[in-house]
């Protein structure tokens, strides 16, 4: 077997991929350390929440080996409660959430070489490494796609699933979504394709929002004196973003992405850059 | 600090003939309390990508069933497919008809035989939902290891009739939108006329290679568990079409290997509270009707008596259900 593939025009080697479980209070989170040998950074990618996570993935993985055949050492992993992670998802709160983060962000900080570690957040992980990087967390933050709060997230989760839901039932069984806004406001739980969110996720969510100094026209930059970039991703971007087709989308070409945002990460960082 | 393992958890590899996939596997009760290995003659769970999903499938549901018949005695494996979830691999534009042309058919049947290999297994029940099927069809109709198929929701029609001639954007469009949604529809009646006029006759968008490897499958005497969600009358989803089902089972060798169970109260996902309990409890029956020598290692249901299991969804949503022998 060939270790030595290509990722864009880059050496890559896919047995330097290492799954594993990181274990935390109750839990153990699932990892995969994209390991690089000298990397010139590191970066901790937050991917995005239940369904998303789950469309999103292969696209969010082709990212992770983009930048790790540039010699950026990459670690991704599942929230707590989700996918490979263990832990009961009906219990799981922001703040565990973003524990995690902080706790992943510093062992990935202590492995080795002293270089700049980023955070990478996509839509809910936005939300979570925005946080972790206020506290301190890192040297730089990139975010797809963040919303102004974790609700804004749940609400279109729900709308999103509610959809397809709706053609399965009876006509006068089908409610709206403000339906099941109510049962949550109400402190019912409620089941969204299989992970049961409880009233006090929803709860939270209203007030898990993004740092007042990441909020237009701050100038978050210049506030932490880091770098730091969001970017807004369009339509073109699914299935990173909702409203992909399974099936037909896994294989997109995300160039267009990818490319400035190593661009921006190996300049803001100041170091070098891996040409092909 | 990082451990490949977790409970009864295992992530783990499968690298032979130059590809290399990775998962996770569940290991029974007795190799995970006492380090004592698989005794031999164990048959094994495969599981399948669902199309493009990573290999917990929907709603982690996959993790939820694999965890649970490991507890059962089952050795299971979750695998990602080159190019899915964590396993690398280049994938073609369009998954769906590289699935339903058999695409995986090989990787995955020469990984069964890894597996048994490895695990000194007596054979795998391949577990497959929807495209996962299409996959596990294919496997299982060259692979001399696969001893069983649990297929939810499979589906026999090629559902990309139009995409040959119209342009990329227009199909997005249809497959998105509800308009859309009903000019598919609409369309594949049309297509389905003729052969509705000559009874019996298969779809001319019947997808031929796959009913054909699937009756070499059903002939040959594999057990069957299908699973197919409800879809109540007045819904958008209800079309009469044609019924693949009862055409195969009409091939089968044996009828009594051939089991349909439509599944209440839950969708194509299988992965909601009902959905996933109800696939649970009955593959762990049929699991222990066709391969009881495992279910009878580890914790038997005596005759007459209920157990209450308490049954994790999610990996922990705690839910008591009663389950019954010869349920």
């Amino acid at each position: 077997m060939n270790a030595s593939l290509y990722a864009g025009g880059h050496a890559y080697n896919i047995f330097a991929e290492r799954p594993g479980f990181f274990p935390v209070s109750g839990a153990d989170l699932y990892t995969v350390l994209h390991e690089v040998k000298d990397p010139v950074a590191r970066v901790l990618l937050v991917g995005p929440f239940t369904l998303e996570r789950h469309t999103s993935y292969r696209a969010w993985v082709q990212w992770a080996r983009y930048l790790a055949a540039r010699r950026i050492e990459v670690l991704r992993y599942d929230y707590r409660g989700v996918g490979e992670s263990t832990g009961i998802f009906e219990d799981m709160t922001f703040e565990s959430w973003i524990d995690d983060v902080e706790r992943l962000a510093g062992w990935l900080r202590k492995r080795g070489e002293d270089v700049p570690l980023l955070l990478h957040g996509l839509e809910m992980g936005g939300l979570l490494a925005a946080k972790t990087f206020h506290h301190g967390g890192s040297d730089a933050l990139l975010l797809w796609s963040a919303p102004g709060d974790a609700n804004e997230v749940l609400r279109s989760t729900l709308q999103r699933w509610m959809g397809p839901m709706q053609l399965l039932k009876r006509e006068e069984e089908r409610r709206p979504a403000s339906h099941y806004f109510r049962l949550l406001e109400e402190g019912r739980s409620v089941e969204v394709q299989g992970y049961e969110w409880s009233a006090e996720l929803w709860r939270q969510s209203l007030s898990v929002d993004l740092p007042a100094a990441m909020v237009p026209p701050n100038d978050p930059t210049k506030f932490y004196k880091k770098p730091v970039r969001m970017v807004k991703l369009g339509k073109n971007a699914t299935p990173l973003v909702k409203g992909g087709v399974p099936g037909f989308e896994e294989n997109k070409d995300f160039s267009f992405l990818f490319d400035p945002n190593y661009d921006w990460i190996v300049s803001s960082l100041g170091v070098p850059a891996e040409r092909s | 600090m990082i451990n490949d393992q977790t409970g009864m958890r295992q992530l783990t590899t499968l690298d032979g003939n130059g590809v290399l996939l990775h998962g996770t596997y569940h290991k029974p009760k007795s190799v995970a309390t006492d380090g004592t290995p698989i005794p031999t003659k164990t048959i094994g769970v495969m599981f399948m990508n669902a199309l493009s999903s990573p290999r917990s499938l929907v709603g982690d549901s996959g993790a939820y069933w694999a965890t649970c018949f490991a507890d059962r005695g089952y050795p299971s494996f979750r695998f990602d497919l080159p190019g899915l979830g964590d396993s690398y691999g280049e994938i073609p534009n369009d998954l769906l008809r590289f699935t339903n042309e058999g695409g995986y058919a090989s990787v995955a049947s020469s990984k069964a035989g890894e597996l048994v290999e490895r695990h000194r297994l007596s054979g795998v029940v391949m577990f497959g939902h929807c495209a996962g099927a299409t996959t596990a069809i294919y496997a299982a109709s060259n692979c001399s290891y696969c001893k069983g198929l649990v297929l939810m929701d499979p589906y026999f029609n090629l559902p990309k009739a139009l995409t040959a001639t119209l342009r990329p954007g227009l199909v997005l469009w249809a497959r998105r939108s509800k308009v859309g949604a009903m000019v598919r529809t609409t369309y594949d009646r049309v297509r389905e006329l003729p052969s509705a006029i000559r009874k019996g006759a298969l779809p001319t968008n019947a997808n031929f290679s796959l009913i054909s490897r699937f009756k070499q499958v059903v002939s040959r005497g594999v057990p069957l568990l299908i699973f197919k969600a409800h879809q109540p009358a007045g819904s958008g989803t209800v079309t009469a079409g044609f019924d693949y089902l009862a055409y195969i089972s009409s091939c089968a060798a044996r009828t009594n290997h051939f089991s349909i169970r439509t599944i209440e109260d839950t969708d194509h996902s299988f992965a909601n509270r009902a959905g996933r309990l109800a696939v649970r409890q009955h593959t762990e029956t049929w699991l222990s009707e066709y391969f009881p020598e495992e279910a009878a290692a580890s914790a038997p249901l005596l005759p007459g008596q209920d157990a209450q299991v308490h049954a994790p969804l999610t990996l922990g949503t705690p839910l008591i259900t009663r389950i019954s022998p010869g349920d």
